[in-house]
């Protein structure tokens, strides 16, 4: 069986900072993949598949490639089995709940039953509020979630918060922190096996460079 | 006119396609003095509830019948063979030698290929024996299995329940944490496990090879039972290795199949290019005893649908030409059942059809012969045949080749 690896990296706000990574563990990312899907590189080891980052667990499960690189987010999300080897560090984010401070909703403030919550995070939202035992009616949506709540679509929002900054503009409170997401290594649980030696070299390689930063 | 998400139809030339490989899988049962048994689609629930880890019981799919009780499609068939053994076969000389080829339904929820929500299973269990021999002759039966259906290049990893218990112990986590430990052990979670400040179980868990990896583990082993383990493990590499295996066997110990189930040795057989595990099994010494009837068991199942897929990706099944038919019968009964009886394969034109239509039939379908029937007197007409296109002819086991 040849070594060659197949990669599965996430196109968007993770790509530069997993490229970078990547090449800091020897492969040769393209900085700029343009419009390709997938990408051999110049000494043909390594093949780059360039993904949307919600699909990078499917490949990697289904073994259309060996490993990935995919926010733990995603993770969540997707449940999909596929081993974590490694917490990358990078692509903080944390999902959160949300709601209108103009609704006296502080941190650490309590629910009332049957909130309408609006997010992108269907799974994630249903098991926190599930855990509590609290019973809500979940709005699923694409996008611009912090819009929902000032227009009386939902009174609360589970989302991803990076800096803050959108939702202060917004005039909302994180109310509580459902989880912290950073970048993770994963990689098939068979194709583990099978290429056992390249997998837990690039490993190493990736550990490496973060012992660095 | 859809079918519900996650079942199949199957065409005459792919069922034929599978049926091969069930062909080859039940002459190798047959070849270990195994014997095939048959159990009901469905049965009560309480009953397979009983045998069922947590998971495939949320996968089984549940009904009631006309009276309320509480039913189920068997989800796998090492449980219904538990509870038959131990109601109906008590009296039978152990150790007994079963096997199954059979359809087995799970409620998936994200079915896909090779996770079809009805998929057929082929397995055995040797129940009554303990002890290395019944372990290594389940993983050599797995082995001999895919090597005759033509994936000679499979990989088996094996691992003994016992020693992750033991692992788990050595490295000092408490039998609490060692639950959810043993959990990112099976899902191979290495920032979770991390989490728990042990480098040493981390090292286990990423750990993959053979002796080494054999006295990496008695370095930090300490309860009995695990030491026993590692010598079972490390005699099973040594026959192993006698029957030409020693490469294609190594140890993993975060290989953990279902953790309610498995209870010693656990064997999973993949091949590199396909995504999932195409067989795997172990040692369950505590199924039995919870239908009564307290004696060791070890089997192992494969999917046939992802045995199919792994050879078919390779473009290597038998690529099965149309059913021959040898002669084509009109105008008699009594001609078509002298055919028949002579051994032939035989279609019997309906209704009164000119001869040149029967001639024209024949050529179509690559039927050699015809045989016309008309107020007593019979005719026999051989058909030329066509210049056919022959599709190249591989078998899959490959060594039907050389016959």
């Amino acid at each position: 069986m040849t070594d060659k690896l197949t990669i599965a990296m996430p196109k968007g706000a993770l790509y530069d900072a997993a490229a970078t990574r990547l090449r800091e563990a020897g492969i040769d990312v393209p900085a700029d993949p343009g419009r390709r899907l997938a990408v051999t590189t110049a000494d043909g080891k390594t093949e780059l598949l360039l993904l949307r980052p919600s699909d990078v667990p499917a490949y990697v499960e289904f073994g259309a490639a060996d490993c990935g690189i995919v926010g733990k987010d995603v993770l969540w999300e997707t449940d999909r089995s596929v081993s974590e080897l490694a917490d990358l560090g990078f692509g903080y984010c944390k999902l959160v709940v949300a709601a209108r401070r103009i609704d006296r909703y502080h941190e650490g403030a309590p629910f009332p039953t049957f909130l309408r919550v609006a997010t992108k995070f269907q799974r994630s939202a249903e098991a926190y509020f599930a855990e509590r035992d609290l019973p809500v009616e979940l709005i699923p949506l694409h996008g611009s979630v912090e819009l929902s709540p000032l227009v009386g679509l939902a009174d609360a929002i589970v989302d991803l918060v990076a800096t803050g900054k959108t939702l202060r503009e917004h005039d909302m409170v994180i109310v509580d922190t459902i989880a912290e997401s950073t970048a993770r290594f994963v990689v098939n649980p068979v194709r583990f096996r099978a290429k056992y030696a390249a997998i837990v070299a690039l490993l190493h390689r990736l550990n490496a460079t973060s012992a660095k930063t | 006119m859809r079918l519900p998400a996650g079942v199949r139809d199957w065409l005459p030339h792919e069922l034929a396609r599978k049926r091969d490989i069930e062909l080859v899988i039940r002459a190798v049962f047959g070849r270990w003095a195994y014997e095939e048994v048959q159990t009901p689609t469905f049965e009560r629930f309480d009953v397979l509830e009983k045998g069922l880890g947590h998971e495939l019981t949320e996968q089984a799919y549940r009904f009631a019948d006309r009276r309320a009780t509480a039913l189920a499609l068997r989800p796998e068939m090492t449980t219904p063979i538990a509870r038959l053994v131990s109601t109906r076969m008590r009296e039978v000389p152990l150790p007994l030698r079963l096997s199954y080829v059979t359809p087995v339904f799970r409620y998936y929820d994200q079915p896909q290929e090779g996770r079809l929500r009805e998929l057929t299973q082929a397995g055995v269990e040797l129940i009554g024996s303990h002890g290395i021999d019944a372990d290594a002759e389940a993983l050599f039966m797995a082995i001999e299995t895919l090597d005759e259906i033509g994936l000679r290049d499979a990989q088996f990893d094996i691992n003994d329940a016992s020693v992750v218990d033991g692992i788990l112990d050595g490295v000092g986590l408490s039998a609490e944490a060692a639950i959810g430990a043993k959990t990112w052990m099976k899902e191979r979670n290495i920032v979770a496990l991390r989490t728990l400040e042990k480098p040493t179980l981390v090292e286990f868990a990423m750990t993959r090879g053979g002796r080494d990896a054999i006295e990496l583990a008695r370095s930090v082993c300490r309860t009995p039972v695990s030491i026993q383990a590692l010598d079972r493990l490390s005699c099973l590499l040594e026959r192993a290795g006698a029957l030409g295996y020693s490469e294609r066997i190594h140890i993993d110990f975060a290989l953990l199949r279902d953790l309610e189930y498995y209870t010693g040795f656990i064997f999973e057989g993949y091949v590199p290019d396909i995504g999932f595990a195409l067989c795997g099994g172990g040692r369950y010494d505590s199924l039995l005893p919870r239908f009564g009837f307290d004696v060791p068991a070890v089997g192992w199942t494969a999917g046939v649908e992802r045995l199919l897929i792994a050879l078919e990706r390779r473009g290597k099944h038998v690529v099965r030409r149309r059913q021959r038919i040898d002669v084509l019968v009109s105008g008699s009964d009594v001609v078509a059942a002298r055919e028949r009886a002579a051994g032939n394969v035989v279609r019997f034109a309906s209704g009164e059809v000119e001869e040149s239509a029967l001639l024209e039939d024949a050529r179509a379908h690559h039927i050699p012969r015809v045989v016309i029937a008309t107020n007593g007197t019979v005719r026999e007409v051989f058909v030329a045949p066509e210049a056919e296109t022959r599709l190249p002819t591989q078998t899959i086991a490959g060594k039907w080749e050389a016959k």
